[in-house]
């Protein structure tokens, strides 16, 4: 068995085809006559933009306006007036077209790979796609050709390049296998648009495979398994077929309201970690953002970003949210996320210690820039503000201060924000869950997070083997604690909602709907299979399984028990 | 030679997308055009040095536009740095 990262879900079993890269070295030729290699230098390019247009255009229809635009790129970076001007100087130099052309591309090449900047080195596989396609033509190779492959075959390289992956034909390829890439390349954003499993980074996969031998893809885990046993192939050709059966009947739930079976209507959400990942909210169908960490903008870098850069960030999901609710949450630092520049010293017990609210009430500049930032882009859509680890309405009380302070400033400079703007609690300590009552008052909502909740509830530390096995939401005293807050919300009349993994756990939806939650918020894939558990129960079978599980005096049981009430 | 100092706040900073409209948009112009950042100069019209130049949103650049049509030019570019791109 071979292994690398699954980038783009699924599972795939066929034949391999190895696609081996193309022959376009050539000899280097001097004292050249210009008017000869510009000609054929402006030819060479007039091919590629030709079918690099056509290929736009057909990665556009069949896959995706934003898969596309990579190709584009292609083309704009070689309408780049100082590239150009470059080779000809070089060609003008008396060098033959291949040449002049390859240096300017390689100067550009090692130029991007050297920033220390993911997206410039991303652009250096570009350039190099670019130099492959351009000396193929001028070389006159046939260049690989994967739009022309049999049914069922599952497409290795060592890298494969932006246009070729964006010629592959998603009917015929069941998989890709690649020496090189990562979750973020070309390669694997096409992958998962053409939904075609992929793993990339399996080293030497193109001399372990070989031509025509049956192999499987596992894009979930990454895993490759060359020549299976008949065992093996009739599992994942099982596997295969749920995967798809399961991706199409959520398909069916795009669009709909979510509601339970007899017409609840509960909000449904996702949880994001960066502002662009707002917009896989939106493929997914989420109703909002409900909990949006703002951890990621302070993280590998040197200083904490100013106002205006959180500002930016934070305007831009709510623009893609477009007026739906996105609930933010402000910095949660410490415990096991640690950012260098923020001198938190080494505690003894850090999850017990100078964390989240704690660190940002003490810490009042920080905070105040991310304040300000956030109630300036409330302007901009419909933005809530989350507080995590409360544990006693002082914190809430002092946020709120520094927020009204900074609102008066925003009048005097006239600058428009959201005079409405709400604050919610972050219910993850039990000592907020008992005093939920107290909050309720005071806060505009809850949102549970069950990860905290259950680890602080249990005083169980999840990354501790020899304790882990306590940690579950199911324990009764967690149960009874998310029960106690949605009942303390409710009475309050405020909005309650789940932004832990729970939220979207089959086992607990029944009884998160018996409890009357309002809104879950989920991870984007996760969005549709929630909805589809929510409309599987009515309130009254909810409230039955509620009652016979409150009634458990264990979790083992209680997962027992939900186990057979929940199966379908 | 006219110049202007300002600061990147789209999120994306110079990505992709906004060196490409950038570069575009200078491009139509008879006037050479840079952008000052971090103690170089990069060619305002074209996108490779733009991409290489890895301008990130909050960075501080001066756009410099020397010759004919250099007002409009300025004008265009500081517009399009200012509204974010449509981001």
């Amino acid at each position: 068995m071979l292994k690398g990262i699954g980038v783009s879900k699924g599972y795939g079993i066929g034949r391999v085809v190895i696609a081996t890269e193309s022959d376009i070295s050539y000899v280097s030729a001097e004292n050249c006559d210009p008017a000869v290699e510009r000609e054929r230098f402006n030819k060479a390019l007039e091919i590629f933009f030709d079918k690099n247009t056509k290929l736009a255009q057909k990665v556009t229809e069949t896959v995706g306006e934003k898969e596309g635009e990579i190709i584009t790129g292609h083309i704009v970076m070689m309408q780049d007036p100082y590239m150009r001007s470059e080779i000809e100087k070089s060609i003008d130099e008396g060098h033959c077209a291949e040449a002049a052309f390859e240096g300017v591309c390689n100067t550009f090449i090692d130029m991007f790979s050297s920033v220390d900047d993911e997206f410039t080195k991303q652009r250096a596989v570009d350039v190099k796609d670019i130099k492959t396609e351009i000396l193929g033509i001028l070389t006159g190779t046939e260049t690989v050709d994967l739009s022309k492959l049999k049914k069922g075959t599952v497409v290795v390289a060592k890298e494969l390049t932006p246009s070729m992956t964006a010629c592959i034909d998603k009917d015929n390829v069941v998989g890709i296998i690649t020496e090189i890439g990562s979750k973020t390349s070309h390669a694997a954003i096409l992958a998962r648009a053409m939904e075609i499993p992929a793993v990339l980074s399996v080293a030497n996969a193109t001399e372990e495979l070989k031509s025509d031998e049956v192999v499987i893809v596992n894009g979930m885990t990454g895993e490759i398994i060359p020549n299976p046993t008949n065992e093996e192939s009739a599992l994942y050709l099982q596997k295969r077929l749920e995967y798809i059966s399961e991706r199409e009947a959520l398909s069916r739930f795009v669009g709909l309201p979510t509601c339970t079976e007899d017409g609840i209507k509960v909000d449904l959400f996702g949880n994001i970690g960066t502002p662009e990942d707002a917009e896989k909210i939106c493929e997914y169908d989420g109703e909002g953002i409900g909990l949006f960490r703002t951890e990621f903008l302070f993280m590998d870098r040197d200083s904490a970003p100013n106002e205006n850069e959180q500002f930016e960030a934070y305007k831009k999901a709510l623009l893609v949210m477009k007026g739906k609710q996105v609930i933010i949450r402000t910095l949660d630092i410490g415990g096991d996320k640690d950012i260098p520049y923020m001198g938190l010293k080494k505690e003894e017990n850090p999850f017990l210690g100078f964390r989240a609210v704690r660190y940002c009430l003490k810490n009042t500049d920080l905070f105040c820039t991310q304040l300000r930032a956030l109630i300036r882009a409330s302007h901009y859509g419909n933005l809530s503000v989350m507080i995590p680890l409360v544990t006693g309405i002082e914190e809430l009380r002092e946020v709120k201060k520094l927020m009204k302070k900074i609102m008066q400033e925003l009048d005097k400079e006239d600058i428009p924000y959201d005079k409405n703007i709400k604050v919610g609690v972050m219910i993850e300590t039990p000592a907020a869950a008992i005093i939920a009552d107290i909050l309720a008052k005071e806060a505009d909502f809850f949102s549970i997070g069950t990860n905290d909740l259950t680890g602080y509830t249990l005083a169980v530390d999840r990354g501790n083997a020899n304790v882990a096995y306590l940690y579950s939401t199911f324990a009764p005293s967690v149960l009874r604690s998310i029960k106690n807050i949605i009942a303390e919300a409710k009475k309050a009349h405020i909005p309650v909602g789940m932004c832990g993994e729970a939220a979207a756990d089959p086992m607990m939806i029944p009884l998160l709907i018996s409890f009357g939650l309002d809104e879950f918020s989920v991870s984007a894939t996760s969005i549709l299979a929630t909805r589809r558990e929510i409309s599987r129960w009515t309130k009254n079978k909810a409230d039955e399984i509620a009652e016979r599980i409150m009634s458990l005096d264990t979790e083992h049981h209680i997962v027992a028990e939900l186990e057979k009430l929940t199966a379908n | 030679m006219v110049s202007k100092k300002l600061t990147v706040t789209n999120s994306q900073g110079f990505h992709m997308r906004p060196a490409m409209t950038f570069a575009n948009a200078m491009g139509k112009y008879p006037c050479e055009i840079s952008i000052k950042f971090n103690g170089s100069e990069t060619n305002g019209k074209s996108i490779m040095n733009i991409i290489a130049a890895c301008i990130k949103c909050g960075a501080e650049i001066e756009i410099v536009c020397d010759g004919e049509k250099e007002q409009e030019a300025l004008n265009e570019a500081v517009k399009m740095i200012e509204s974010g791109f449509g981001e």
